[in-house]
């Protein structure tokens, strides 16, 4: 009963609430409310993914899986920024600096630490090049994955490289000059890309209407688990 | 070395790093991966606290905004999640989730994919007192449309006239997936040069 | 000799006397100038109030003409004050003050509902000053309907009505058909292949929050996965990118392990999380595929431009690979680069395909059901335009002002 019937009406309610909100103004602060909530909730169900990251790798360590001294630069990383990202806002460096003297072995090996303790820094230096690198990595594999599409042979994939032909080169300098190439770009883009998309972003709607609509009625309930 | 120069150095073999994956798996890769696992956790969990827990949670709750009192109570169900034998009270958390977001979802879609996409189609579609090469767009794109809702169909079979319409609309979703394939290849590639001006420029101040 | 000094004099008083006179000239016309840019501007008129529409009260718009010294005459208007107060009598308190060139403000601040308020528009140059005449009563009432948003409340109860019809005419067991969905065909073939080969199945069910209905269509699909996975005696491989999806996920893949009887075989260990963020996660899992080498890879749910980095890498492992996303914008990168992709709705419909179940069949029909209204409407939408006949299209616009009036 607690196991299942609660969560269902907790589900069918919620859902009900926020559907009702969009069509009877003096509710819209509920779809604020229950916002910000569902937004407290993720960032503090945060935790449960950090014991299962520490989880995953401390076990990595015992069992000496293969690769598993990698796992200590994880669990360095993760501690040091956790270190970093809590330290510094409690104003600890600034009560260390006002305890040491001026010019003092002290106070530079505290200027040392704080700088090495940057979240910020850290944050720029090291996660955002890697994050820049790994999405510029797509320019390398969108032409291995146009290959494998001309490899393919198939109807579908030789309609999909055409047209992917067509519009790349209709988006440079260079391919513009092939006379025609811009107006068909045009085209495509306007008529039958235009008109696809527009049959699945209203199947999407239909789909996922209806998939909601089955969560809130407990149709669909496979993210509850089957036993209680 | 000063600070500055140390970063960028250091943004500069992990860049590397990231790069040498397209050889294959390599130790550098593997260090810069499980660098950057750690290093994004760390900083999320961080960064959640700061901007969201403590300003919307512990600060509400010390100005005794009770209402704050229930996420405070279903983010402690959903931690319960770590204790076996409670587990069960994090489903009313993630019920709550589920369920708020499902009743967003409805409506939401239901109006943007939709009511506005008909109301977009009607839009291109009026064929009155224009050039023929409009008309003949406007038909195409209805064509479109009604073959790209026929392709799915699921309580039907792909035979016969269903069957022809829905490869019609089979050559229409083609068409429009390779459209925005080519339509992101110069967008990728732009990232890529970008990548590199910071090697060649940032780090050895060749360009 | 004598005149000289004389004519001299009447030099010197002409030179003198012009300049005195131009001076005088232009104090005069200055003066008068300056007396028309210390008169107060012409005040505002026709001030209108207006309820704002379609909101929980607590906001009234107000509307004026502008000062004929704003866009003409002395051009000095330099804003305007709207001000308010619940007695005609005043006393009035701006509440608003918007540059020169508006018509138009809402107060937001602090109205009641069932209150008259009074308000005046108070036109303001650089030396003064003008009011307007006191406008009013009005309310800032709560209203109870969204009359903007009638046309969607029709929709979604014609669509409810609709699938609720076939979710209960399915329940009494008319058998329903569903099309063949080539890429959940594959998905037992993927699965027998990877315990041939001795290697496990890696399933990514996206990069969203589990609010996200796309989401739950992927925590449908890999319940059936699991099962199936358990009963070949398979290993199953969930990297997570929230810890919520991750918390079910990890349910859902121990139940299925106990369906096929075989709660021994599952190891909490293969569904974890990873990290939230985008290209954090891609790296990690990029690792896990060319290290583990999974024979085959899932990528189902809502995916962004990492799709791209996964697919790629998977097929370069050499992986069965199936796809399954409603991110439109990411379905040609799977289509390219792996063997089977859902196709948007087709992702909504595996849950009813995998597992035949009455109800989800049926509401599968009041989707395609809905799907030939919409044909009809657009068919009856062109017909209707052909005729010149608007209405009909205005439905979909949003604001239906008949209903307004």
């Amino acid at each position: 009963m607690m196991r299942r019937q609660v969560p269902l009406l907790i589900c069918f309610v919620a859902g009900i609430v926020m559907l009702s909100q969009n069509f009877i103004p003096p509710l819209t602060w509920v779809y604020q409310q229950a916002l910000e909530w569902a937004r407290i909730i993720s960032a503090i169900a945060l935790f449960i993914g950090l014991i299962s990251l520490v989880r995953v790798h401390t076990m990595k360590l015992k069992r000496k899986a293969a690769n598993y001294r990698y796992s200590y630069v994880t669990l360095f990383a993760l501690c040091y920024m956790i270190i970093a990202g809590f330290l510094t806002k409690y104003g600890l460096f600034v009560k260390l600096h006002a305890g040491c003297d001026t010019g003092s072995a002290w106070e530079w090996i505290v200027t040392a630490l704080e700088k090495a303790l940057n979240f910020q820094e850290i944050f720029l230096n090291v996660q955002i090049p890697i994050q820049a690198t790994m999405f510029s990595l797509l320019a390398f594999y969108i032409a291995s994955a146009a290959f494998r599409a001309f490899k393919a042979r198939t109807f579908e994939a030789t309609l999909l490289l055409i047209a992917a032909m067509i519009v790349m080169l209709g988006r440079v300098p260079l391919g513009q000059m092939i006379p025609g190439v811009k107006e068909i770009t045009v085209w495509i883009l306007d008529v039958p890309n235009t008109a696809a998309k527009r049959g699945i972003m209203i199947g999407v709607g239909l789909g996922m209407a209806s998939t909601s609509l089955k969560i809130m009625l407990g149709i669909e309930r496979t993210y509850l688990g089957m036993k209680d | 070395m000063s600070l500055e120069l140390f970063g960028t150095w250091l943004a500069a073999l992990l860049t590397l790093c990231i790069f040498s994956f397209l050889y294959k798996d390599n130790p550098f890769y593997k260090f810069a991966e499980h660098l950057f696992v750690g290093v994004s956790a760390g900083y999320w969990l961080c960064y959640n606290y700061w901007n969201m827990v403590k300003p919307n949670l512990i600060d509400n709750l010390e100005a005794h905004n009770w209402e704050y009192l229930l996420p405070l109570i279903l983010s402690a169900f959903m931690l319960m999640r770590l204790i076996p034998k409670v587990g069960w009270l994090s489903r009313w958390a993630i019920a709550f989730m589920i369920g708020s977001g499902a009743g967003l979802m409805i409506i939401t879609y239901l109006q943007s994919n939709f009511l506005e996409q008909i109301k977009s189609t009607l839009v291109s579609l009026d064929p009155t007192g224009l050039p023929w090469y409009v008309v003949l767009n406007s038909f195409l794109i209805f064509v479109g449309v009604v073959s790209g809702l026929v392709y799915f169909f699921f309580s039907k079979a792909h035979t016969g006239v269903t069957g022809g319409v829905a490869r019609v609309g089979v050559v229409f979703l083609m068409v429009c997936f390779g459209a925005s394939f080519g339509y992101t290849v110069m967008a990728r590639i732009s990232l890529l040069i970008g990548r590199m001006y910071f090697l060649l420029h940032d780090w050895l101040g060749l360009v | 000799m004598t005149r000289r000094p004389h004519r001299f004099l009447r030099r010197a008083v002409l030179s003198l006397a012009l300049p005195m006179l131009l001076f005088v000239l232009l104090v005069a016309t200055g003066h008068a100038q300056s007396s028309a840019f210390d008169r107060p501007p012409a005040p505002v008129t026709n001030v209108a109030l207006k309820d704002a529409p379609d909101d929980a009260g607590g906001a009234i718009t107000i509307s004026w003409t502008l000062s004929p010294d704003d866009a003409g005459g002395a051009m000095d208007v330099i804003g305007y004050d709207v001000r308010r107060s619940t007695s005609p009598d005043g006393p009035f308190q701006t509440v608003k003050s918007v540059p020169r060139g508006s018509s138009e403000a809402a107060d937001e601040t602090d109205l009641d509902s069932d209150v008259n308020y009074f308000y005046r528009v108070v036109v303001k140059d650089a030396k003064g000053e003008a009011p307007s005449v006191v406008a009013g009563p009005v309310q800032a009432k709560v209203q109870w309907f969204n009359l903007g948003r009638l046309n969607t409340l029709i929709a979604t109860i014609i669509y409810i009505t609709l699938l609720l019809y076939f979710i209960f005419h399915a329940k009494k067991g008319k058998k329903l058909f569903i099309r063949r969905l080539a890429g959940l065909d594959a998905l037992d073939e993927a699965v027998g292949r990877a315990t041939e080969m001795g290697k496990p199945i890696l399933y990514v069910p996206g990069i969203s929050q589990i609010s996200d209905v796309a989401t739950i269509a992927s925590i449908n699909i890999l319940s059936g996965v699991a099962r199936t996975v358990a009963e070949y005696n398979t290993r199953v491989i969930v990297p997570n990118y929230d810890p919520i999806v991750m918390t079910v996920a990890q349910e859902v893949v121990r139940e299925g392990f106990l369906a096929a009887g075989k709660p021994d075989a599952y190891d909490e260990h293969d569904v974890f999380y990873v990290t939230t963020n985008q290209f954090a996660f891609v790296a990690a899992v990029d690792g896990i595929m060319v290290r583990e080498k999974p024979a085959t890879n899932l990528f189902i749910g809502m995916f962004f431009a990492e799709s791209l980095i996964l697919a790629e890498t998977g097929a370069s492992t050499g992986a069965i690979q199936i796809a399954g996303t409603d991110a439109v914008a990411q379905i040609p990168f799977f289509i390219a680069a792996c063997d089977y992709t859902l196709i948007g709705e087709e992702l909504y419909a595996a849950s009813a395909y995998l597992s035949r179940a009455p109800l989800l069949l049926g509401s599968l029909k009041g989707q395609d059901w809905m799907k030939i209204c919409l044909i009809g409407c657009i068919a009856v939408g062109v017909v209707t335009l052909l005729f010149g006949i608007e209405s009909f299209r205005d439905f979909f616009e949003t604001p239906l002002m008949i209903f307004r009036q």
